[in-house]
């Protein structure tokens, strides 16, 4: 029964990194519509930077590279937008999905060339976890579900109660509505470049803290993000911390029953069940 | 001589792999980003069976059918979605393909893979050497594209690109365009699954890591170098791109440098697709007049 627990707990705290990778991707879907597909490798990077920056020659401990890290995945996120999207808002669908695969084919690679193919951590010993009720839990697994529940508690202030996120959430209803009453869209564009950067940024860090580091992370990552992005409804950001919590139990559990080298696949599984089950729900929000 | 003729045959294997793969991207407009799923079912399933002594011609049918069954299973859910998320659904699909080689260790050997696959024995004509498989790839490739442009040519090309280009239009005229879509799909995968089968019986050894999303890339990106939607973009594409690739291999770089060199020769695919796409998304070969053009 303990194990049972054990593994719903492990399942939250998945759930809490996927819900901030599904947030991210849903916030660019709702101001953009269109799925970024190098959301993934923002998700990589992010956890690579920390790696950078706590490595030789810098070494700085993981207090101080914190805000560094995700600044620089910010850095790339914004840099994307301005670099590949901004000059394809006009381009159809397809041009602008193909664009986005060899970004992230080229962001993974990138990261390949500088650290290899291989497997890395960021090197914290391995520390027995605090016990109770039969469970067992790390102060990183604290920190991960803390640093998970206090982003979207400031998710929640911001577009509930900021002007700057309601701009977003009209910019996301209807772009043109949201510029015939004078919201500045651009604005709201690049704040949710920065937001959905940050996110990924910081739920990229938080994945290499509990797991490890590895160029292939941020592709599965995405199609994670997706299926919880799918679960919630497509465009709702609350949705989308319900769907990346399902999709985390979904895992944890799944793994019971079945070989774990099909882990990564569960997510997938759900994904097509939710397009047999309900097509409708997600056929909602169409594009042009 | 022989590395000519090495290149010969990829170039043809990739040929047939793009065309198949323009088929579903530039005509008909779908986003299939899991295209490498196919080419390995094709692969494993030829490779499988020949290796318990079946016929390569029976194997080769049961690969295509296998590639087939398989874009029929996924294409029925998912191509009822809008393309960006089928995009996604299909990308997911070529992971979870890729995991399958790898954890069903009973049947295909995990990430050992699978060596010693036999040249092929066709009609009793043994295809071994260099010269003569090169002779099978291209009799295939030109078999593949002829099948293509006749299809395309017909009424269900037509059909085709005029759903791609006016979905409404066409179902207005009566066309069920999902059903187009899903056998487009399926024409597609089993070209893909060929392609696959004939890179395994030429390689001889094929395992998990050959089937990545960097065979997906490849495919796409010879797909919209040439032009997307054309006859030719996708031989242009293949001739250019196997020729880039495999030029590396002329300069003999130490060993030690392929540490860097792969990564940072897919970091160089992943930006010609970007930059593609921002200064010039219909390839080399434009489409004459507007989406007519076979």
């Amino acid at each position: 029964m303990a194990f049972l627990f054990q593994s719903i707990l492990n399942g939250i705290l998945a759930g809490c990194i996927y819900a901030l990778f599904a947030m991210g991707l849903t916030l660019i879907y709702g101001v953009l519509n269109f799925v970024n597909f190098s959301h993934g490798e923002l998700i990589m990077w992010g956890a690579y930077f920390l790696y950078f920056l706590m490595e030789k020659p810098l070494g700085l401990p993981l207090c101080a590279a914190l805000l560094p890290a995700l600044l620089l995945t910010t850095l790339l996120g914004v840099g994307m937008d301005r670099a590949v999207f901004k000059p394809l808002r006009k381009a159809n669908a397809l041009t602008l999905l193909i664009a986005a695969l060899g970004l992230s084919f080229f962001l993974r690679n990138a990261a390949q060339f500088f650290y290899g193919a291989e497997i890395r951590t960021y090197g914290f010993e391995i520390r027995r976890g605090m016990r109770f009720w039969g469970m067992s839990i790390t102060v990183n697994q604290v920190a991960i579900i803390l640093t998970a529940v206090v982003c979207i508690v400031f998710l929640y202030f911001l577009f509930h109660r900021s002007a700057l996120g309601k701009s977003m959430r009209a910019v996301s209803d209807d772009l043109e509505l949201a510029r015939v009453v004078g919201i500045d869209s651009k604005r709201a564009i690049l704040s949710a470049w920065v937001i959905a950067s940050a996110l990924a940024g910081v739920g990229g860090i938080l994945l290499g803290l509990d797991t490890n580091l590895q160029p292939g992370m941020g592709l599965i990552n995405l199609v994670k993000a997706f299926a919880a992005t799918l679960l919630g409804g497509v465009g709702n950001l609350w949705g989308a911390l319900f769907g990346g919590i399902i999709i985390g139990m979904a895992e944890n559990l799944g793994v019971l029953i079945i070989s774990p080298g099909y882990k990564d696949a569960i997510a997938f599984a759900i994904m097509v069940l939710m397009l047999l089950l309900r097509p409708s729900v997600l056929l909602g929000r169409g594009r042009d | 001589m022989d590395f000519l003729l090495h290149l010969g045959v990829l170039i043809a294997i990739y040929t047939i792999f793009a065309l198949s793969l323009n088929l579903e991207v530039g005509y008909t407009g779908l986003f299939n980003f899991g295209h490498v799923a196919f080419f390995g079912i094709g692969a494993y399933t030829c490779a499988l069976l020949t290796l318990q002594r079946i016929p390569f011609e029976v194997s080769l049918l049961i690969a295509l059918a296998m590639a087939g069954f398989w874009g029929c299973l996924l294409s029925l859910p998912s191509l009822r979605l809008r393309g960006d998320y089928f995009g996604i659904a299909t990308l997911g699909f070529g992971e979870i393909i890729r995991m399958i080689f790898q954890n069903e260790v009973w049947l295909t050997k995990g990430p050992m893979g699978i060596p010693g696959i036999p040249k092929p024995v066709l009609f009793s004509y043994r295809f071994a050497s260099l010269p003569q498989y090169f002779s099978l790839t291209l009799g295939f490739a030109v078999l593949t594209f002829l099948f293509l442009r006749v299809t395309l040519r017909s009424p269900f090309g037509r059909v085709l690109r005029a759903i791609r280009d006016d979905e409404v239009a066409a179902e207005t005229l009566g066309k069920n365009a999902f059903r187009y879509r899903v056998k487009a799909f399926v024409i597609g995968s089993v070209f893909a699954g060929l392609a696959g089968s004939l890179w395994a019986h030429y390689t001889t050894f094929i395992s998990p890591g050959d089937f990545t999303l960097l065979e997906t890339i490849l495919a796409l990106l010879i797909v919209v170098l040439g032009g997307q939607g054309t006859a030719w973009g996708p031989v242009i594409g293949a001739v250019l791109l196997i020729l880039f690739q495999e030029s590396l291999r002329l300069l003999r770089l130490p060993a030690e440098w392929t540490r860097y060199l792969a990564p940072l020769q897919q970091m160089i695919f992943g930006a010609l697709l970007v930059l593609l796409m921002i200064f010039r998304p219909q390839g080399l070969i434009r489409v004459k007049g507007k989406g007519s053009h076979a």
